[in-house]
């Protein structure tokens, strides 16, 4: 137990449906209808939800833990049962050390009340002492970037700033435990950034993270474990890598699933077809995620189309984690034609030798219609990140981002060694 | 890696609470007067109004007996206190569910919300008993010094009963709405079953027992024994006393109890 952060025992939670909005009628009729007409079940009130069923994880000491799972499944209850909002219905919660969740950033917050007096307010309400948040003061203000508008009243502050006060407030916390949710969901991609570096520093500290997200490229990025629920239970846990791979094959089956029932056509939003699915895998050491830039990779594009279409362009792209596209790879360039019948199925991109430098890349996957001049799934499909292990020891700025391997000779030039004893 | 003072001072403890209370405070009052021009006036004018009218009523419509004190002073100090109860009983019973998002993803101690709504309506009542003193001045009316011994217990009884019945409400109001109204509507009674706009020695004999349950009519003799120097009704307080001690304490059991499940209800 020394080296625990929390423990989650067998942990239950329901919640009752619909109890608290009964209006008195209803109360009234089905208090009758209990008395006069017992085999009744019409308007049961004991509708209950199992949020939650038998968990159970340990949350080690700086370990940084990532919860994923589709909407409803438990993620967010976990979270409340740890910050100790709700009770569990069975089962024991230990919790070791100063916790504080930032499940809501900017919390009570008041719109009349300056940028300066909803510090206090929101720092207080997360645990804060009045006096720690005046130390702390002038670097929650610094990290906000918002000095010139401190005292003006946060009702007119754009949402963004809101948001960046808020996350500003909750950055200065050092507890031992912090649970994070959706919350970095929000904000532009260098709110998100500043985020990141904050929360991996808290990490360097000792601080134990549970992350709740629906965006795995981030949760792959800060977590090394993860644990998938679903319907209020625990599916997998083990390394960030193996949940992640096991939690899309689910996501994968469940559309193909709703494909052969034939109602994800109306399910597709109008999109014509989707990329359920991108994954790149190396030749031996694919399992690990760790690919060699020497051998072969290949990607793998797991589609499902909703009808039978005309030919179309598949582009992959390979993008490094700083954004840097590095390559790209068009199926018209290479005269491929990809044609899509209506069902599921997979297109495969084989490369002879991935060449790619040392460091951390994902896939990007686009569809366009023969001509390119439309793009047939708006939002490009992702795959996972995957390391690459190049000949290289480590990415800095001057390792490039292409390892070609090349063939080197050396010979000597007689007929010039004349003119080096002219010099 | 964490400050030492920080490790003892995470959420729920005494200090956090305390700190957290004054913030929430300060965050009612300066809410509410923020964008008005008139400011504490209004803490003021609402009683000011009442006490007017009423004086005209009892002094020129349906005269009251009030002794040597002159009816505006005799209604203003208990409408003072009154209209801090009234207020403040309000306030606290929506206090949990005003705050819905805060309860339902923070952890910090519940008390907290309709003790503060409490306690900003208690900085009006305190501007409210500044006037009484500069009404007292300019009735010259004469102020026992020992008598001001008598306001802290007085005003202690006041707020145990007010948090007490506020905290109970506040529970009751997460569950069902219903309390609110219901409240509103209480109030309206109960301003009239006590010896706000008449004294107590107007009450009928057969009922006066019955009457002595009332807190808020020892709270409000009390107030006037103080200021008006009127006779000290001991029984009345000691009832007061006990009566709110037990609202004190179940309010604040009850508070407890359900507070477990206002995240789950609310």
């Amino acid at each position: 137990m020394s080296n625990l952060a929390a423990r989650f025992e067998d942990v239950s939670k329901r919640y009752r449906l619909g109890l608290s909005r009964e209006s008195l009628p209803t109360l009234v009729s089905r208090q009758l209808r209990r008395v006069f007409a017992p085999g009744s079940r019409r308007g049961n009130p004991q509708q209950t939800l199992w949020a939650l069923k038998n968990v159970s994880f340990d949350l080690e000491r700086g370990q940084c833990l990532a919860l994923i799972g589709s909407n409803g499944a438990g993620k967010t209850t976990i979270l409340k049962l740890l910050a100790r909002i709700t009770r569990p219905t069975s089962g024991s919660i230990h919790v070791k050390g100063r916790l504080a969740a930032l499940i809501e950033l900017g919390a009570g917050f008041h719109p009349d009340l300056t940028g300066r007096e909803n510090i206090y307010l929101n720092g207080t309400i997360l645990g804060l002492s009045r006096e720690y948040v005046r130390r702390h003061f002038d670097e929650i203000v610094a990290f906000s970037e918002l000095e010139p508008f401190i005292d003006t009243p946060i009702k007119r502050y754009s949402s963004g700033m809101a948001v960046r006060l808020g996350f500003s407030v909750a950055a200065s916390i050092e507890p031992d435990i912090l649970l994070v949710d959706e919350v970095l969901a929000v904000g532009d991609a260098s709110f998100r950034e500043k985020c990141l570096k904050r929360i991996q520093a808290l990490l360097k500290r000792g601080t134990s993270i549970v992350f709740v997200s629906h965006n795995l490229y981030m949760v792959q990025a800060i977590c090394r474990q993860a644990i998938y629920v679903e319907k209020g239970q625990v599916k997998h846990a083990g390394d960030t890598l193996s949940v992640i791979d096991r939690y899309e094959q689910v996501l994968h089956a469940a559309r193909t699933e709703k494909l052969a029932k034939g109602d994800a056509g109306t399910n597709g939003g109008g999109i014509p077809a989707d990329i359920t699915n991108v994954r790149v895998e190396g030749g031996s050491s694919a399992a690990s995620g760790v690919l060699d830039s020497q051998e072969p990779a290949e990607i793998r594009i797991q589609y499902a189309a909703y009808a039978t279409l005309p030919p179309v362009n598949v582009a992959v792209f390979i993008i490094r984690s700083d954004g840097v596209t590095c390559a790209m790879m068009r199926s018209k360039l290479d005269r491929f034609s990809v044609e899509l019948d209506r069902g599921c199925g997979e297109i495969v991109l084989s490369l002879d030798r991935l060449q790619l430098a040392t460091g951390t890349y994902f896939a990007e996957v686009e569809l366009t219609n023969e001509t390119d001049s439309m793009v047939l799934k708006p939002a490009p499909a992702r795959s996972a990140w995957f390391t690459v292990k190049g000949r290289g020891r480590s990415y800095d700025d001057r390792s490039g981002v292409f390892e070609p391997a090349g063939r080197w000779a050396q010979a000597g030039l007689p007929e010039a060694a004349g003119r080096l004893a002219n010099i | 890696m964490i400050p030492a003072e920080q490790t003892e001072r995470g959420p729920g403890s005494f200090r956090q609470t305390m700190d957290l209370l004054y913030t929430w405070t300060g965050r009612h009052i300066r809410a509410r007067y923020e964008q008005s021009l008139l400011g504490w006036f209004w803490a003021v004018a609402q009683p000011a109004a009442q006490v007017a009218i009423f004086t005209i009523i009892f002094t020129r419509v349906i005269p009251i007996d009030t002794g040597h004190i002159p009816y505006v002073l005799f209604s203003y100090v208990a409408i003072a206190p009154w209209t801090f109860l009234a207020a403040a009983l309000t306030d606290m019973t929506s206090s949990i569910t005003d705050n819905m998002t805060l309860v339902s993803k923070i952890h910090f101690r519940r008390e907290v919300l309709p003790v503060s709504a409490m306690f900003a309506r208690l900085i009006d009542f305190a501007v409210a008993t500044a006037v009484i003193v500069v009404l007292l001045a300019v009735y010259r009316f004469p102020v026992d010094p020992g008598r001001l011994l008598l306001l802290p217990v007085v005003l202690l009884i006041q707020i145990s009963l007010v948090a007490g019945i506020g905290m109970a409400c506040a529970a009751a109001n997460t569950f069902l709405r219903d309390v609110r109204p219901l409240l509103v509507l209480v109030l309206q009674i109960w301003f009239y079953a006590s010896p706000i706009l008449y004294p107590v020695t107007q009450v009928p004999q057969s009922v006066r027992g019955l009457y002595a349950l009332n807190p808020v009519a020892g709270v409000i003799e009390g107030y006037r024994a103080v200021w008006l120097s009127a006779d000290v009704p001991f029984h009345y307080i000691w009832s007061a006393a006990i009566v709110a001690c037990v609202c004190l304490v179940g309010g604040w059991l009850a508070f407890r109890r359900a507070e477990a499940l206002f995240a789950d209800v609310i």
